[in-house]
């Protein structure tokens, strides 16, 4: 899977930003060339070669609370989509095998979940927690979770009502064998779409609690929260907001670009969709070299 | 192909033609509102975006606060100040005090009913002034200790007093005593979300946090001075967005934040300044730990740069202060200038003196949103090695006016009585004391003498400076600096009195573009 999605230019596009957003995320508040809680008499300063992106209200090197700020909003928004994979797909793919019981109950708990707002459900849970964002994200990546039991629980339907399934269980493989050995290779393709897509969601969510103040105390940098901080200041700064936007808009279209791609190349359909990519390449380089070959000839 | 292409730019043309249509067809829309609302009778309008927006419309649960700016647009008081800060008639005419000093009457104007029609007289100030003493949720009960009894007599109130004291007229103001008609405050639940009073303006329209709509009361004593016909009131969204609601119109008057105030220029806006009293301060707990040890205090005191508030939070607009007046006020102590200046060596040493290692002081430094000045407080107090957490507490006013936080932040933005000031702030159960039940020696006394002095004394600036005095020896509270009263408008608005922390509509006039 991971050879086919490389495959793909947009696949080694929105991997190759994922990558360099995690190691920005990793190493950061290390590479961060200055204090990025110190404070200066030299605010809302421009651009320059000691203030790469110009210093902020109080004189704090905002290139260095970019990246300091990068490994919060980064976690934050795969704590979402990892709590929304767990809360969600076991129990979208034992739906179809546990009785109608537990199927009901899970069905009307997934609507319910669906029907609330997660945006103001977290701000709810930070007022009532303390404004923490590990509480905020556990609670929006629980509201989130019906997108992993829908699409685990449609994947598992597919399969579980499959002749070679309905062979295997007749010949007397239990429930475990068979969600082991045929349900999850199946089911993975589009969890895996569901999770791609869930954390640029969780970075919009992250991005959004931060801008608002939510989830983070100050003076811990944050994306969202840089972003709000620059626009009271628009009228010395009015490029200022442009760095961290574009990190959150790259982060969210990387995360996306990577759901399509899965898409794209899961199952057989992906299969032959990426064999078909390769023999037209394959065809067009050939013609290419014939074509180099022909106006060589004439030179 | 060129058949393709005529295709695309037919498309492009007629995709052109339709937007530029939809263009100009919504331009015309907002330019027809516009001539519309000028031409609607003439209306003079005022657009005010607030970020004062009032939580409370009922006067005795609103406080004195920088609101009660905006409920001055509905409620009259018994007095109001002029632009030297001095009290003059408002529903009263005048007052008179007896010889001991303990009695005030104040005669109220002929013939001026709330907009419900019931009567101002004697009665309605009596039930204002009561109701403010004893209504469970008041927050003026505490600036209000002096007046013992409260007698009605037609269009006379008699107020006998506790001790003799002569800030009363002062006191009972606008930030004291708006009136609200007593046949509406009998429900004061329903009073604080349709106000009814005898001002200047009516509410219409009210939308609890969000917009008022008022229009002018005819029946206003000084009716014939209010040249405004409608007020649309509004919570400011951001501070960053106000510049623009005013460009496009949405607004003509805002309140601003001085970030915003060189954009506000370019814009061709009037950017002014009202007087006022504000001062911001660092609120310390000194009934508990580490602030029981005085040398805890004092290594705060001696831990803050002024100037650095000044510079970063106030864009040439604010001023240092170490005290909760202006320089140039009556109630500023010139022997108490700057008596803890920036030393930062100091404070260290004098931690190490306390018995605390570099960092071993830990606090939370707890406030209702996270501000700037939070962190610069955090960093000037890391800096001498007290480590501060900003913790942002949504419910903050509940701990803090129950005295139950270590240290926090306040701004205040004045009083027009000097001495509720300093009782606010230094009194034991000044609702701005974070220690209470302390206060500073002498202060008590020293407030007496100022309550007993008339405020034409001729030793009347030196007995209250000595008031100030007394009270700046507390520990519970370090000035840091004083923000501007800050507004913008378009220049169709004429400019406003300068009343010193007011907001006056008097003779305002709202001309056409």
């Amino acid at each position: 899977m991971v050879r086919r999605v490389l495959s793909l230019p947009s696949g080694r596009i929105a991997v190759g930003l994922l990558v360099l957003i995690a190691l920005l995320a990793a190493l950061g508040p290390v590479l961060a060339p200055q204090d990025p809680l110190a404070t200066s008499d030299n605010t809302l300063a421009s651009v320059s070669w000691s203030h790469w992106l110009g210093t902020d209200y109080l004189g704090r090197d905002t290139f260095s609370r970019l990246l300091d700020g990068s490994r919060v909003s980064v976690l934050a928004s795969l704590e979402v989509a990892l709590v929304a994979l767990g809360v969600g797909a076991v129990p979208g793919i034992l739906s179809v095998y546990l009785g109608r019981v537990f199927e009901w109950g899970t069905l009307r708990l997934a609507d319910t979940l669906v029907a609330l707002p997660f945006l103001l459900f977290a701000v709810a849970v930070t007022a009532l927690l303390g404004n923490g964002l590990t509480q905020a994200m556990l609670v929006t990546g629980v509201l989130v979770s019906p997108l992993f039991y829908r699409v685990s629980r449609a994947a598992t339907l597919a399969v579980a009502r499959s002749q070679y399934v309905e062979a295997a269980i007749i010949s007397g493989a239990s429930v475990g064998w068979v969600v082991r050995r045929h349900v999850w290779a199946k089911v993975l393709p589009p969890i895996a779409i569901a999770l791609a897509q869930t954390i640029g969601v969780g970075f919009i969510i992250v991005s959004s609690l931060t801008f608002l103040g939510i989830g983070v105390q100050p003076p811990a940098p944050t994306w969202g929260g840089l972003l709000a901080s620059d626009l009271g200041y628009l009228d010395y700064q009015p490029w200022a907001p442009l760095a961290p936007a574009i990190l959150i808009m790259l982060t969210v279209w990387a995360s996306n670009l990577l759901a399509d791609t899965i898409r794209d190349v899961s199952g057989e359909a992906g299969r032959a969709f990426v064999t078909h990519r390769r023999d037209v390449r394959s065809a067009h380089d050939a013609s290419d070299q014939n074509a180099t070959a022909h106006s060589g000839g004439a030179r | 192909m060129s058949l393709r292409h005529t295709t695309h730019r037919l498309r492009g043309a007629a995709l052109g033609a339709v937007l530029a249509l939809s263009l100009s067809t919504t331009l015309a829309a907002c330019g027809g509102d516009s001539s519309a609302s000028g031409a609607s009778g003439g209306d003079a309008t005022l657009k005010w975006a607030s970020s004062y927006f009032p939580t409370h419309w009922d006067p005795v649960v609103s406080g004195s606060g920088a609101q009660f700016r905006q409920l001055a647009l509905v409620y009259a008081s018994l007095t109001r100040t002029d632009k030297d800060g001095k009290a003059v008639p408002d529903l009263a005419e005048s007052w008179d005090y007896n010889a001991a000093g303990d009695q005030v009457t104040f005669h109220l104007r002929k013939g001026l009913k709330f907009t419900d029609g019931t009567p101002v007289d004697g009665t309605a100030i009596k039930d204002a002034i009561e109701r403010a003493q004893k209504q469970k949720n008041s927050a003026l009960f505490g600036d209000l200790t002096s007046i013992k009894t409260v007698t009605a007599d037609g269009l006379d109130v008699v107020l006998d007093l506790s001790q003799v004291d002569y800030q009363i007229p002062q006191l009972l103001g606008e930030r004291v005593l708006q009136v609200a008609s007593p046949r509406a405050a009998a429900d004061p639940e329903k009073l604080d979300q349709a106000p009814i009073g005898a001002g200047p303006f009516t509410i219409t329209q009210l939308v609890p946090g969000t917009k008022a709509v008022l229009e002018k009361n005819p029946d206003y004593w000084d009716a014939k001075n209010i040249h405004i016909d409608k007020v649309e009131l509004v919570s400011a969204p951001d501070a960053s967005t106000v510049v623009n609601g005013l460009k496009t119109g949405v607004y003509n008057f805002a309140d601003l934040d001085p970030s915003q105030a060189g954009a506000a220029k370019k814009a061709g806006l009037d950017v002014f300044v009202q007087p006022g009293f504000n001062a911001s301060n660092i609120s310390i707990n000194v009934n508990k730990k580490p602030f029981t040890d005085p040398k805890v205090v004092d290594a705060v005191r001696y831990a803050v740069d002024r100037q650095e508030f000044v510079d970063k939070l106030t864009f040439g607009y604010g001023a240092v202060t170490d005290q909760p007046f202006p320089k140039e006020y009556v109630a500023y102590d010139p022997q108490s200038e700057d008596p803890y200046p920036y030393d930062p060596e100091k404070a260290k040493q004098l931690l190490t003196e306390a018995g605390y290692k570099q960092g071993q002081v830990k606090l939370d430094l707890v406030i209702p949103a996270a501000t700037p000045e939070a962190e610069i407080v955090q960093s000037q107090l890391g800096a001498v090695g007290i480590k501060v957490n900003i913790k942002v507490d949504k419910n903050w006013a509940t701990p803090f006016f129950a005295k139950d936080l270590t240290l926090s932040l306040y701004g205040t933005t004045g009083r027009d009585s000097a001495v509720q000031t300093l009782t606010a702030h230094f009194g034991p159960d000044g609702p701005l004391n974070l220690s209470t039940p302390y206060e500073p020696a002498g202060f008590e006394a020293a407030v007496a003498k100022v309550r007993q002095t008339p405020l034409d004394a001729a030793d009347y600036p030196q007995v209250l400076q000595a008031a100030t005095r007394a009270g700046l020896k507390s520990g519970a509270l370090v000035f840091t600096y004083s923000s501007p009263n800050l507004f913008t408008k378009t220049k169709k608005i004429s400019d406003l009195t300068p009343i010193p922390g007011h907001v006056d509509w008097t003779g305002v006039t709202i001309g056409d573009d």
